[in-house]
């Protein structure tokens, strides 16, 4: 077991001949919380969907728990069983019940018996408060519970790494908060976790490094403390008036 | 346009309305709705009058002796017809002794669609076992040579049981062929999806009559002969080709109305490829699809009369042949209705069932 969860070195990203991406260097040690925040279409979403290729990236390396994330499809599905990704438009399976949604991929991926699927479905549905709507359908849930269904979905393939792609963006208002607790709680308890997040004030509470994008680039990593209280870069100080001033 | 009360008179309590008074509000409202609603009502009863003097005051129902002469000179329907021909019309011409071994095999194959219409037997094993079975079965019976049965020649077939199994098996052969071109033309390599879009264009530019007549009388010439089959083979796998062509397109139509969101979910949690479609996106895309679904069944049933062109007497051609032969030539009009009866039958419950599905699916759904 390595200490160093994620190691991306020197990567790069294009869609066609556009770069998105540009020589993005990482390292996040297990147990981390980091929140990537920066303006629309600094590529921070992209970023982070590159940890499990959902999109490829084109130089450069990408190494998740030890695998090295390139052509090789066994490797994409190895990195896949051990990242969770929680997703701004939740993507629930509209078709299945909230426990089957989330006794799938154990069953299928782990091989888990269903009774044992299950019991372990009951358990995080729990944890997100919500075990009495498990026989209830996705359409059927407000979207504040759909996204801890998602939440719970994705820890019942007990990631090493949870990513999260803006998991409040889409929510209204007064639904953000359930929500927010949920991942408050998953990081007190050690979960590796890296989340794309306009929520300022969670950024505060639990990451360990706050890290700001700004056209394809890293341009500032540091903790909480520093980087709201004394930013170091130009561009992050102009970018956290504009976020923070109403 | 605004006039209040006119159309609700003295609607303040809560009492619910009677049937009169609803008939009343709805069709005899005002002046012009009374006319109108007088002339449709005169209409239909005259309508339906003329139809029950017709089809059952003065029709006659059978023919002790099979002879056309208990209808000469009456005023109404000779039903008498059926109950001379119905035989020919539900069998075609499979030799008359051997008739119920083709009314058992068309019951089975009637049994084993409605049962693989149960949500019980949705699952792959169950679905193909009893498919597997109901096509064994119906083989043994109908073209014999097996436990005493006497071998019958797939030429003779006809009536209904041959119209319901060439249904059958197009859909079976075609359905999974389908589902492979859409999943094919989504494809991300340009040679696969355009191998299979050209396909797709070419059997649609085709008439249906074309592609049996090809697969029934010229590839005989083409083929070799260990590939060739039988006649019925051939046109079932030409007609499939045709029909997966339109339904390939159906269900692509399914899988584009997906959000690209489910995949990458799916993707996330360590599915693959084929977990992927068969857990999740084939059964939302068949959800999607299920409407025009439907209606290329329904329009697959009422083609395979087609079959008609290259010698097979499917129970439209059986139903010609019924009234065709001088004696009763007289009531062809009450041979089509029957075919038309029996059609109807078939098809309107298919759409039913249509229905049905439609309700099951839409189960947590807004």
């Amino acid at each position: 077991m390595t200490e160093i969860a994620i190691a991306v070195s020197r990567m790069n990203k294009f869609y066609g001949k556009f770069q998105v991406l540009t020589d993005i260097n990482l390292t996040v040690k297990r147990g981390e919380r980091i929140v990537i925040c920066g303006p629309s279409g600094s590529g921070k979403s992209t970023l982070i969907r590159c940890l499990n290729r959902l999109e490829e990236h084109r130089s450069g390396s990408i190494n998740v728990l030890g695998t090295e994330l390139d052509e090789d499809v066994r490797n994409i599905e190895i990195v896949r069983r051990e990242v969770g990704m929680v997703f701004q438009h939740f993507n629930l399976f509209p078709h299945l019940s909230v426990l089957d949604n989330c006794t799938l991929a154990p069953m299928l991926v782990r091989k888990m018996p269903v009774d044992e699927a299950e019991a372990l479905a009951f358990t995080y549905l729990e944890r997100v408060k919500i075990p009495e709507q498990a026989h209830k359908f996705p359409g059927e849930l407000s979207g504040g519970q759909q996204q801890r269904v998602a939440i719970a979905r994705a820890l019942c393939m007990k990631p090493e790494i949870l990513l999260f792609d803006e998991p409040t963006s889409a929510l209204d208002p007064e639904m953000i908060n359930e929500v927010l607790e949920v991942m408050i709680e998953l990081a007190r308890d050690g979960m590796t976790m890296l989340c794309v997040t306009h929520e300022m004030g969670f950024a505060r509470q639990v990451a360990d490094r706050v890290i700001f994008m700004e056209e394809g680039r890293i341009i500032e990593e540091n903790p909480p403390e520093i980087f709201f209280n004394d930013p170091q870069s130009e561009r992050t100080k102009s970018f956290l008036k504009r976020i923070i001033s109403h | 346009m605004n006039t209040p009360s006119a159309e609700m008179p003295d609607t303040a309590g809560p009492t619910d309305p009677t049937l009169i008074d609803r008939m009343r509000g709805r069709f005899f409202a005002r002046p012009l709705d009374v006319v109108i609603s007088a002339v449709c009502l005169f209409v239909a009863g005259f309508v339906f009058v003329k139809l029950f003097d017709w089809a059952v005051w003065n029709a006659v129902w059978t023919t002790p002796d099979g002879s056309s002469e208990v209808c000469d000179g009456i005023k109404g329907a000779c039903w008498a017809v059926i109950d001379a021909r119905w035989r020919l019309i539900l069998f075609g011409v499979y030799p008359y002794e051997e008739q119920w071994r083709s009314s058992a095999a068309c019951l089975v194959l009637v049994v084993t669609v409605i049962l693989s219409c149960l949500p019980v037997f949705w699952r792959p094993i169950r679905l193909s076992l009893l498919w597997v079975c109901g096509f064994v079965v119906f083989f043994v019976l109908m073209r014999g040579g097996l436990f005493g049965l006497s071998s019958i020649a797939p030429t003779k077939w006809g009536g209904l049981t041959l119209t319901l199994f060439v249904f059958a098996s197009v859909v079976l052969f075609g359905m999974p062929f389908a589902i492979v071109l859409a999943l094919f033309r989504r494809s991300s390599l340009p040679i696969v999806s355009n191998t299979v879009a050209v396909f797709i264009d070419v059997v649609r530019s085709l008439p249906l009559v074309t592609i049996l007549f090809t697969a029934a009388l010229i590839l005989p010439f083409v083929l070799p002969g260990w590939l060739q089959g039988d006649k019925l083979w051939r046109v079932i796998v030409g007609f499939a080709c045709f029909f997966a062509a339109y339904q390939a397109e159906i269900i692509r139509g399914g899988l584009q109305a997906l959000p690209k969101g489910q995949e990458e979910a799916a993707m996330a949690l360590g599915l693959n490829y084929v977990q992927r479609v068969t857990r999740i996106i084939l059964p939302q895309a068949f959800r999607n699809a299920l409407p025009p679904t439907i209606s290329q069944l329904v329009i697959t049933f009422k083609e395979t009369s087609l079959i008609v062109i290259i010698g097979f007497f499917d129970i439209l051609a059986s139903g010609n042949a019924a009234y065709g032969n001088g004696e009763w030539s007289f009531a062809y009009v009450e041979v089509y209705v029957f075919v038309g009866l029996v059609y109807f039958v078939f098809v309107f419950s298919l759409s039913r069932y249509g229905a049905f599905l439609e309700r099951r699916m839409r189960v947590g759904h807004n």
